[in-house]
């Protein structure tokens, strides 16, 4: 069940040691940032007073509950639920997996993020084809996707980022993925340092993260998060598809190792500081 | 960063990853798979980013864009771009600015009958808009843009303070205001819309004319919102 509630009461005694806090896990998502924005004063993290005051009522927790049903109902045309789906700590367990990806998983020889770990016990385990809307439908609030998604990423709420980097291949997609965000191509010239390198960055009203700061990277990767403009829960592949389309350019294909390197990078970048999820942002 | 923090403890993990990888699966499906991803961790980092977005299809390369031909197109590097993404953002030493200047003076095409100052009012729409040369889930259709498609100063630049602008671009409040309309005042800013490497190498800062992103008319009316000192940029 939600942490949330279960650790109100330790959580409100932590709070008041920001600046030593060397445990998250049991604080609220919004408790988190609060003490993360106490710490460190950065534009990024404060900029929205209201989201932060709406954080305790995010939608998002009633997607996640969607998702923890549809994660324990047997599914699919082999009707077996996800419960046998290993994310990195063997099947079935969720506590703590999501901070842990991208990983290198040994039954598919390829790192994977979470996205792309369910599509494939989707496939493989519960039997759904690629064109199922199980499995197609990648956005929105509605979709089975995002709703497994929020409720396995919030078994991580607090914990710090730590993808591995032990197996060669998690390294050489993390590296891949870091020349993949200093690149600079397209017809606006843009690479995702133009906008993430430097702390105070706006575009037009929104100030954006700068991926030198783990304590403001952290929130920029803390996917699944309801964005309040859209009023839909959003994951990591829809923030990195958004941002290269105003970039001006081309698609990017879901799942892709392009898209799981550019991840392992940023996840990286973020290591050590606590995931706030699921996430409200504006 | 911390990823540099590999220790005799994960290389003795990386060490069982890899036998317990070979021992455990029997398909050979997953045996090519794997034979492939393989491959990744004998690239350089350059070669596999190359790699991840041209051949293993990273992105929709054979979407029609725009400008006319395929997106692919527009992740092939030019020169400017693959001597800019050397510097990561960091200031170009003297030599590279030098030849980053140098293309970038050479790139500049200007109007016949010269440099004029457009609609102010035209350009002010044209400032705010973020529209065009978007593609992939969504695609902009310029054929529905009156002005055609926008030049997104706002995204970067503050400029007529009733709108809320961008700060990864100086700010361009009071821009005429402060400068005048000389002849060198129009050459420069008409310089630094069409191609900004000429003055800033390795700038952030769109090649807007160079790259085809805006006209010479459409600049003309970008101009007269930056100078015209009826422009609410210099009231």
């Amino acid at each position: 069940m939600f942490r949330k509630f279960i650790f109100a009461v330790p959580l409100a005694l932590a709070v008041g040691t920001a600046g030593a806090v060397d445990s998250f896990v049991d604080m609220a998502q919004e408790e988190i940032l609060q003490t993360l924005i106490d710490e460190t004063g950065s534009p990024y993290l404060g900029q929205s007073p209201q989201n932060l005051q709406m954080m305790p009522d995010n939608p998002a927790y009633w997607v996640a509950e969607d998702g923890e049903a549809l994660f324990e109902e047997p599914r699919g045309p082999k009707n077996v639920s996800l419960e046998g789906c290993d994310f990195g700590k063997g099947p079935g367990v969720l506590e703590g997996v999501y901070v842990e990806l991208p990983r290198y998983f040994a039954d598919t020889g390829k790192v994977m993020d979470l996205e792309t770990r369910l599509v494939h016990c989707m496939i493989t385990l519960q039997g759904f084809s690629k064109e199922d809307p199980a499995v197609k439908k990648r956005h929105g609030s509605d979709s089975d996707m995002m709703k497994l998604q929020t409720y396995i990423a919030m078994q991580s709420n607090g914990m710090k980022w730590n993808p591995p980097m032990d197996h060669p291949l998690e390294k050489a997609m993390r590296d891949a993925g870091e020349v993949l965000f200093y690149r600079r191509s397209g017809p606006m010239d843009f690479s995702c340092q133009a906008c993430h390198g430097a702390t105070g960055q706006r575009i037009r009203a929104s100030v954006l993260p700068n991926i030198n700061e783990p304590t403001e990277w952290t929130k920029a990767v803390s996917w699944p998060a309801e964005r309040a403009g859209q009023q839909n829960v959003r994951s990591t592949q829809h923030r990195l598809r958004g941002c290269l389309w105003q970039m001006r350019h081309p698609g990017l294909v879901a799942g892709s190792d392009a898209s799981i390197a550019l991840i392992s990078f940023w996840t990286d970048a973020a290591r050590g500081q606590p995931a706030i999820l699921p996430d409200l942002k504006r | 960063m911390s990823s540099k923090l590999i220790s005799k403890v994960t290389l003795t993990a990386m060490t069982t990853a890899v036998l317990s990888a070979g021992i455990g699966s029997t398909s050979n499906a997953a045996e090519s798979d794997k034979a492939a991803a393989a491959d990744y961790t004998k690239m350089s980092p350059e070669a596999l980013a190359e790699h991840l977005i041209f051949k293993a299809k990273g992105f929709k390369l054979e979407q029609p864009a725009q400008e006319g031909g395929l997106a692919g197109k527009r992740l092939e590097q030019d020169e400017t771009q693959k001597i800019c993404t050397v510097l990561r953002g960091k200031a170009a030493d003297a030599e590279t600015a030098e030849k980053v200047t140098a293309m970038a003076r050479d790139s500049i095409r200007y109007p016949e009958g010269g440099i004029q100052l457009g609609d102010w009012k035209i350009g002010r729409e044209l400032a705010w808009s973020g529209f065009g040369y978007r593609i992939g889930h969504k695609n902009d259709d310029h054929s529905g843009a009156k002005n055609g498609p926008g030049g997104n100063c706002y995204n970067c630049h503050q400029l007529a303070t009733d709108r809320t602008g961008g700060n990864i671009g100086p700010t361009l409040t009071g821009y005429g205001k402060l400068r005048g309309t000389s002849e060198a005042i129009l050459k420069y800013t008409y310089d630094v819309i069409y191609n900004a490497n000429a003055y800033f190498p390795c700038t952030h800062m769109p090649r807007m004319g160079a790259n085809g992103m805006l006209s010479s008319e459409q600049i003309s009316h970008i101009m007269a919102y930056l100078l015209d000192p009826e422009s609410p940029v210099n009231k």
